[in-house]
Parts: structure tokens; sequence; C-alpha cells
């Protein structure tokens, strides 16, 4: 019993965590109609920002994490702005675009950082008890900051203008432009969102697991399960796939061991891609 | 619609410079030529299944699974079943993914765009996770080594020269199947590439040639995947890695991705520059990523296409025409 509600409780914070960067790849789709092939690129981007400004610059990990939300928020913006925008409609080339970025970030980081992962750990030691069940500082802490995080992004989008004017482009953009959204503003500030998303994400994760130039692969390849899982583009089904995987992923290498569940797991997204591309709960929202 | 096949001159150099490779066994003994020659033919069969796809519109990452099908399908029946004849090891590796194909296209030909992306993509993470899951088959994170050289007529091909040769021998057969089926489907292709819904309207039954595609674009990896555990001597899971399908999809978009010259070129070309970098390997990843940006937002045709581009601007230039703009403002006058 002990090790099942351990295992839920790791499900829940893998599901927060697969949250957060979900939801930043499903926004980018959504809106935009881009799919993110550069997603781990950022957040391994958040992750060597928060290591350097912590390592080298000696700064206090809190501000550390901030320094690397708005940086990879920032580069994000820019990255839209200089070169997805100039082919925004054109799916095979923005597919491209981020591929062949994904490729320049994690290259960049493993010229400048070297190939080896540096010692980076979670400033927090120190565990909870119940029972024979333990959780650690460092998990809480995590499983907090996805909370607000997913919280201050849902306000963002359900709650504001901005966010009205966001769902109002991704709904239709061509109704929207003509009631005056500007997409030239909005988009790059979407994919800024997002990507500061995949930042936050890299920053408070890869010290508890592990940071290198090539951990990016495993999270593009996750953000892809969850979002298909949820539909493209659906935020409330982003985050529910994220936590249903979360959960999987944790009791089946509990009970099954590692690759069998994720098996399991990429062959549903399988068919489900195939027979129902909108999701267990979307419903058609941009056809691809 | 008119049938008929019609080889381009592209298709003909491509075919010629492929070919041409085979002297290359017999000029030099340099191994460092060959390792990257063999290479540079490998990388001209992916980047070409890629390719066959492209024609329809279709950016696949099912390049690596079939791959995989098609060098684990050779590296078993002849390590098992000591079968070691080239031509039935040739087929082997070409039918074997043919016939996955066949099974996956129903299911995977259904999308279109993104959503094929995503499901060529999957299916590369899955067969990865297969070859892990099966030790017994394929020797899971081990691999399966020790790949005992082929004969062609009872002669053994195991030193250097006939790895090179048997490479360049299956590079020629894979584009000259991709170079007939584009051929001789030109028009259908293109079609649904331009509009499929379209295509279909008009009587077009897309989903055969779709499948078609599909198929020959699968026996074509399975080749490569043959030529690939034949260099390396063994089959390793590490070999199929979803990330390969990014460098073959590269080959084809930097080459240029309309046709069979500019994707054999690009092949040619980066995995060249990869080798040449030598020591500075560790680059080649980003100097791919920098190239792909560059391709997408400069040269949107690749390098054959920018350079047929180049060559009908100067056969025009001569005189320079009345542009609408020029007419327009005649007319206001």
């Amino acid at each position: 019993m002990d090790s099942f509600i351990q295992a839920g409780i790791i499900g829940i914070t893998l599901g927060a965590q697969y949250a957060l960067l979900a939801l930043g790849f499903t926004l980018i789709f959504g809106i935009l109609g881009v799919i993110n092939f550069a997603h781990g690129g950022f957040y391994v981007l958040g992750g060597y920002f928060a290591y350097a400004a912590v390592s080298d610059a000696g700064m206090p990990y809190p501000i550390a994490v901030l320094l690397a939300v708005i940086g990879t928020g920032v580069l994000g913006w820019l990255f839209e702005v200089l070169l997805v925008e100039r082919c925004v409609d054109d799916h095979l080339a923005t597919m491209m675009l981020t591929l062949g970025l994904y490729l320049v970030i994690s290259n960049a980081m493993l010229i400048v950082f070297g190939p080896q992962s540096p010692h980076f750990t979670f400033p927090l030691s120190g565990t909870f008890r119940a029972g024979a069940v333990y959780v650690t500082a460092a998990n809480l802490v995590v499983l907090a900051v996805c909370f607000v995080a997913i919280g201050a992004l849902y306000i963002l989008i359900y709650r504001t203008g901005l966010g009205r004017a966001l769902r109002a482009l991704a709904d239709d953009r061509g109704v929207a432009t003509a009631m005056g959204m500007r997409p030239r503003v909005l988009f790059p500030l979407a994919f800024g969102v997002a990507t500061a998303l995949a930042g936050l994400t890299g920053a408070i994760i890869t010290p508890i697991l592990s940071l290198s130039p090539n951990v990016g692969d495993p999270v593009l390849v996750s953000s892809f399960i969850v979002v298909i899982l949820g539909g493209l583009g659906s935020i409330g089904g982003a985050t529910v796939a994220a936590f249903i995987v979360g959960i999987i992923e944790s009791y089946s290498s509990v009970y099954l061991g590692g690759s069998a569940g994720a098996l399991v797991l990429f062959v549903i997204v399988l068919l489900l891609l195939v027979f129902r591309p909108f999701g267990l709960f979307g419903r058609e929202i941009r056809r691809a | 619609m008119m049938r008929g096949i019609r080889f381009s001159a592209g298709n003909g150099v491509a075919f010629l410079l492929v070919a041409a490779t085979a002297i290359v066994p017999f000029v030099t003994q340099n191994l460092f030529v060959y390792s990257t020659l063999n290479q540079a033919l490998i990388g001209i069969m992916a980047a070409i299944s890629v390719h066959v796809m492209l024609r329809m519109d279709l950016l696949t990452f099912a390049t690596p699974p079939f791959m995989a099908i098609g060098g684990y399908a050779v590296a078993i029946v002849s390590m098992r079943f000591d079968i070691a004849d080239v031509f039935v090891l040739g087929a082997i590796s070409f039918f074997t993914p043919t016939l996955a194909a066949i099974l996956l296209g129903p299911l995977v030909l259904r999308l279109r765009g993104t959503y094929f992306v995503l499901v060529t993509f999957v299916l590369s993470e899955i067969m990865q996770l297969v070859l892990f899951l099966t030790p017994r088959l394929t020797g899971g994170s081990n691999g399966l080594v020790g790949f005992p050289a082929p004969t062609v007529f009872g002669i053994s091909l195991s030193d250097n020269q006939s790895v090179l040769l048997l490479t360049t021998g299956l590079t020629v057969v894979a584009v000259v199947i991709a170079a007939f089926t584009t051929g001789y489907f030109r028009q259908h292709f293109s079609a649904i590439e331009e509009n499929e819904t379209l295509a279909e309207s008009l009587g077009l039954v897309i989903w055969h040639y779709k499948t078609l595609g599909f198929i020959v674009s699968a026996g074509i990896s399975g080749l490569a995947g043959f030529a690939l555990v034949n260099m390396l001597l063994m089959a390793h899971p590490s070999s199929f890695t979803s990330v390969t399908a990014v460098n073959y999809i590269a080959y084809t978009i930097v080459g240029g991705r309309a046709s069979l010259l500019g994707t054999a070129i690009g092949a040619a070309l980066l995995v060249f520059a990869t080798n040449l970098l030598g020591g500075q390997g560790e680059y080649s990843e980003g100097l791919y990523g920098l190239l792909i940006i560059l391709v997408v937002l400069i040269a949107k045709g690749g390098i054959t296409g920018s350079a047929a581009t180049l060559v009908q601007r100067l056969r025009v230039s001569p005189q320079p025409a009345a542009t609408p703009s020029k007419l327009a403002q005649e007319a206001q006058r």
C-alpha cells in the first residue's frame, strides 16, 4: 500500500512537470499552428541558464530560476519574431525551422558547457515522512511551483483580455484578425510564454533529474505523447493527459518495469492519433 | 492522366553519380574515403526514402524504424539461418519493411500534415522500445553483434572494397526504384502534393499512390538498413533512433527536396562535411541546424532548387520583361 501511495505521489509530480511542458507545446500549436520541435531545447536552455546563474554568477537559486524563465521567454519571443514569423503558415517550413533551432541549441550547450552533466543540485535537501511514505522537500517545491504556474497560465488564458485574444486567434485566425487582434504582436508573445514555461520546467527539474545537452530529447517525446493524448491545441486536454501519463508512467515503472509501460502508452497514443486525432477529450481545434 | 516513364536529366545524373562510386575501390585504398563514401551512400538511400514521401507532401520520421526492420531482418536471417547470399539478403531487406508498410499504411496514411509527422515520430519511438523489449530476437540493448560477411556466387564480401561495392550496389538499386516510381507516377504524386482533396475529387484514387509511395519508401529504408548493418558488422538500436531521422530530413531539405539529384547531393555533401570536420565532429549537429534554418529562410528549394531558379533567371534576364507594376504605371499615365 505504501509503495502504491509513493508511486502515486511520484506520478502526480511527474504529471505536473509534463503539464507545464505540454501546456507550452499545445499553446504554440493551438495558436500558431506550429509544431515546436525546439521545445525540449528550451527546457535544456532553462536548465543551463539556472545552472550558470547559480554556479558562475553565484546567484541564489530562486533568482536563477526567474532569470531562466525570462531568458528562455525572450529567446522564444525573438525566435518567433525573427524566423518563425516569416513562414508561419507553412507547417513544413516551421517544423524544419524549429528542428534546426533544436539542433543549434543542444549543440551550443554542448560546446559551451561540455558533454558531461554539470554538478547542479537542488538547494533543498530533507524529506518529509508519513508512515512509510517519504516525500522529498525538493519534490514538494517542484509540485508547488508547477501548480502555481499552471494556475497562472489558466488565469492568463481564461480570465484576461490577452488570453481571450489568444483564444480567438486559436479559434479562427481570419475572423480574429478581422476583429482587430494582431497576430504579429500576439504570436511572438504566445511563443515566448510557451518557451518560458519550458525554461521554467528545465530550471526546476534538471537539478533533480540530470542536466546535459541532450536531455531535451525525452522531454520532446513526452510532450508529444501528452499533447496527442489530450488533443493537439487543447489546454484542458493537455493538463488532464499530463497527469494520466505521469501516473501511468510511475505505476508501470513500479509494477511492470520501465519500457513495457512506455510501449503500451505509445501504442495507445498511436491508435488514438489514427482514430481520434483530436485527442481523448478534445474536439477538433485545428486542422493540421 | 498521361502515363509513361519520363526520366528527367536530374535522375540520370543522380544514377550516374551513384554508379560511378563503384570505381572508387579500384582507384584508392584510403580507408577514410571508404568509410565516408559508405556513410554518404547509406545517407543517400535514407534521404531518398524521405524524398519519396515528401513528393506527396508527407514529412516522415519513419525512415529509421524501417531501416531497423530491414537491417535486423537481414542480421537475424544470416546469423540464425546461415543464409549469406547477397541477393537473398537484399530481397529480405527490401521486402520485410515493405510488408510492415503494407500493414501500417492503412493506419498511418489516413493522416496528413502535422499529424502524419507526429505518428511517424511515435512509430520510431515505438520501434526503439520494441528493440529493447525483445532481447531474444534482437539482442535487446546489446544488439546483434558479429554480422557475417554476405557472399555473392559463393565469394565472401568481407574486405573493405567489397563492403563499399555492396553499399554502392544497394544504392544504385534504391535510386533506380525511386526514379522508376516517382517517374512513372510523377503526375499522380504531384497532384497529391499540390492538393490532395482536389486530386481525389478529380477521380484519382489517392490511397493507391500514397500506399505505393509509403511501401517504396519503406523498402528503400530497408536497403539502407542492410548496408548500415553490413558496414558496422552489427545491428544495434542506437543506429536507428528517431534523432537520426532528423539527419535524413536535413539531407533532403538542404540538397533540394524536389528531386532525387538534390536529395543525393544533399546527403553526400552533409556527410562529407561532417567527416571533414573530423575532430570537430561535435559541431556537425549545430551545423545541420543552421543549414536547415538557412535553407528554409533563404533557399526554399535547397541546393538544386536554388540552382535551377538561378539558371532560369539567367536565361530570362537578357531582356528585362515588362512587369505588371510597370504596365500599371503606364496605364495610370
